[in-house]
């Protein structure tokens, strides 16, 4: 038996004693009833697209508008903005999620933004800030008025601020301090000419809720979510996954180590933590006892200060 | 710090209870809270790390954008998420500055209970402060439950006195307010007592605060209540059309005879599903795709509703405005209900609440940020005529303003006549 997550000041705690049984129903049920009234609350416009990049709360996002719409086919289309540096089992998923959903999958990538020069990448080389260029002038050449995204408010402090229907004006700006009231599931849906609306289905779940709704859902996931074996090296209490884009610089460092994904982005900032959940269960058994927050674990992109997130959003990150 | 009283956050049937705070910085409030995330487990260690060194500032961790951070104030609702093995819950965590009225309202209506936070050391003699009055006058406006934590009790000695005191006062307050289900607990934040543990008083053998959260009960939802089911939209297939919603009072199932739109045009509910599975009954706040025996002539902003329903075209509601633009009697509004969006002009005010004195000043002639009004508003198509305390889910009306799009009020309907 494997530690969930070792540290150095917490006691250990067994995965295998967490109740993962199941949870649930009467609150996943409220969460899904919930998010099921935002995706209809969409039918209106009319060039909304969902951002499905393969991750898990995409897979989510679309299972619900899937089901939102059902007999008809949701009235969305799915946008990825790829970053250049994703895991390719991630890719693969998309294609086949996208393909079997039957929404048409548009994917722009932020390699093209930097040929046009509207991206210029800093000096970490990290693709994660510059996907919110390439994202807005994909907004505005397919002239989408609303992108449904995938994000939570328990992530991450900024979020926690954010509306279900968060407006964007013509540069696509995020006005923290300009937000609309947003009373009771009275959305206002209301946009001016050229401006869109973020749309946030998952607000109110954590990453608990998300695996559970996964267990009860029977939905599929990319393989890096689960339990493998992987070449890392140590740094700054993270593991780095050793890629062709992220080699290491000392194959002496390099360790085989059982690990999954808790989020997956950019290959160049997101890192795996050890474990050996197999399986959605497992990995609810895990999250349960988690003491280090999901983006905490595995992000690079949100250490570099307390406000990165905030940063990116107001730039037109989602 | 003292370790998680959960460290396993989870139940087997956990419910899911939505809450408010209210209160200022000086009250405790962001301790409190920060005591909660801390004491259930939820906080992750990278979180508490970056309070930075001082551990006793629990407050800094409701801290949330950078904006704030540099003026020192909160100035927008955050949302904060704990469990424990009974229940999960969701915080919604209103500033106590400026456009307080503003957020507390748009906070209350994403709440089931409000919890209103007080300094015990800070009421001599059962005296409560204007803000206290003004939180307590906001939950009794949108009907909200009341929890009271008073708070700082390891100030005063946890003094039991003193407790009574502002349970008492508490207690004439609602009263006046006809606040119904109030109930104080004497914690102290800082120390945890009383919070998510027991501690401080011997004299006290009731509740923690988790413990009262978790017993409530939200707004009635009243399941015996006239159906509501407000109609988002409609899905076609090959053979058959969909009406879809979320109901919003009373449940809907199938054979059921309802009527549609303000022409009460009678239909029979043929089929009722939720996630596309077919049910022989949907209750208030499940989503839905329903059936009609039929082919009906319905879309977004109808109604299916029970027979008996009535349409007005004329209301008075209590009215929040929370627009930097004043109302301009000149200009006409949007007013959503359900998913119906339709014109509507203020045509009278009939006075303005003072939440701090309770008292009704008549005559005025404007309504600017943060007021709250009696008004009678005329619309351009029928609404329903549902009153808030009986059906919150089609009582609840939000103003926007077709030339800005911001929102500009939040109303209850009162009387619908």
């Amino acid at each position: 038996m494997r530690l969930a997550y070792k540290s150095d000041d917490d006691a250990p705690v067994s995965a295998e004693r967490a109740p993962v049984s199941a949870r649930a129903s009467a609150r996943l049920e409220r969460l899904e009833s919930e998010s099921v009234y935002i995706l209809r609350e969409l039918a209106g416009f009319e060039r909304p697209a969902l951002l499905f990049s393969g991750g898990k709360d995409s897979a989510v996002l679309l299972h619900l508008a899937l089901k939102a719409f059902a007999p008809q086919r949701a009235p969305f289309k799915l946008l990825h903005i790829d970053t250049g540096h994703n895991f390719p089992e991630v890719l693969a998923f998309r294609d086949a999620r996208a393909k079997q959903s039957g929404l048409q999958l548009i994917v722009r990538d932020v390699e093209d933004s930097i040929r046009r020069g509207s991206v210029r990448l800093g000096p970490d080389g990290s693709r994660n800030a510059a996907q919110a260029v390439t994202l807005l002038e994909a907004q505005q050449e397919f002239e989408f008025d609303a992108l449904i995204g995938g994000a939570r408010r328990d992530e991450e402090r900024a979020r926690a601020k954010e509306r279900v229907f968060s407006h964007r004006d013509a540069f696509g700006a995020w006005r923290p301090r300009a937000q609309r009231p947003e009373l009771w599931g009275l959305f206002n849906r209301h946009i001016g000419a050229g401006e869109h609306m973020r749309v946030f289905p998952l607000s109110n779940w954590t990453e608990a809720d998300v695996w559970a709704y996964i267990i009860q859902e029977q939905i599929e996931l990319p393989s890096l979510y689960y339990a493998h074996e992987r070449d890392v090296v140590r740094r700054d209490g993270f593991l780095f996954p050793v890629t062709t884009l992220t080699p290491a610089a000392d194959d002496r460092a390099i360790e085989r180590v059982v690990v999954r994904f808790r989020t997956v982005g950019d290959i160049t900032c997101t890192c795996p933590v050890e474990s050996d959940a197999g399986n959605a269960e497992q990995v609810l058994a895990e999250t349960l006892i988690a003491t280090v927050s999901e983006r905490g674990a595995t992000r690079m992109d949100d250490r570099a200060n307390s406000a990165a997130m905030e940063r990116r959003k107001v730039e037109g990150y989602f | 710090m003292d370790g998680a009283i959960f460290p396993l956050r989870a139940g087997a049937e956990t419910r899911q209870i939505r809450f408010m705070t209210a209160g200022s910085v000086d009250d405790g409030k962001s301790t409190l809270i920060g005591r909660l995330l801390l004491d259930s487990g939820v906080l992750m260690r990278d979180q508490a790390d970056s309070i930075g060194d001082d551990a006793e500032d629990l407050a800094a961790l409701t801290d949330g954008l950078e904006a704030e951070r540099a003026q020192g104030i909160t100035i927008d609702v955050a949302y904060r998420y704990f469990e424990t093995p009974h229940a999960s819950f969701i915080i919604a965590d209103a500033p106590g500055h400026e456009q307080y009225t503003r957020n507390m309202v748009t906070a209350a209506s994403a709440s089931d209970v409000a919890v209103i936070v007080i300094d015990a050391s800070r009421v001599e003699g059962g005296v409560l402060k204007r803000q206290t009055r003004r939180h307590a006058a906001i939950a009794a406006l949108m009907g909200l439950d009341v929890i009271v934590a008073v708070n700082k009790m390891d100030l005063v000695d946890w003094s039991r006195e003193r407790f009574e005191d502002i349970e008492t006062a508490f207690a004439d307050l609602a009263g006046t307010l006809k606040l119904s289900g109030v109930t104080c607990v004497p914690v102290s934040a800082r120390r945890g007592d009383n919070v998510v543990r027991r501690g401080g008083a011997e004299w006290w053998d009731g509740p923690t605060l988790v413990e009262l959260i978790e017993q409530s009960q939200g707004p009635a939802t009243r399941h015996d209540a006239p159906l509501r089911l407000p109609i988002q939209a409609v899905l076609r297939d090959v053979t058959s059309r969909f009406y879809v919603g979320r109901v919003e009072a009373g449940s809907i199932r199938p054979g059921e005879s309802v009527v549609l739109g303000p022409h009460a045009y009678p239909a029979t509910v043929a089929s009722v599903r939720v996630g596309g599975r077919a049910v022989s009954r949907a209750e208030a706040g499940t989503s839905v795709a329903i059936e009609f025996d039929d082919e009906r002539d319905v879309t977004r902003g109808d109604v299916v509703a029970a027979p008996g329903v009535r349409y007005v075209r004329s209301v008075v509601a209590d009215l929040c405005w929370l627009d930097e633009t004043p109302w301009s009697r000149s200009r006409r509004y949007v007013l959503r209900q359900g998913t119906l969006e339709t014109q509507v002009l203020i045509e009278e005010i009939n006075f303005v609440h003072d939440v701090e004195d309770f008292s009704r000043r008549a005559g005025a002639s404007s309504l600017s940020l943060n007021d709250i009004a009696s008004v009678r508003l005329v619309t351009r198509d029928p609404i329903l005529a549902d009153v808030f305390s009986e059906s919150p889910g089609t009582g609840a009306i939000a103003l926007f303003d077709p030339q800005t799009n911001q929102t500009c009020a939040a109303g209850m309907i009162r009387e619908a006549t």
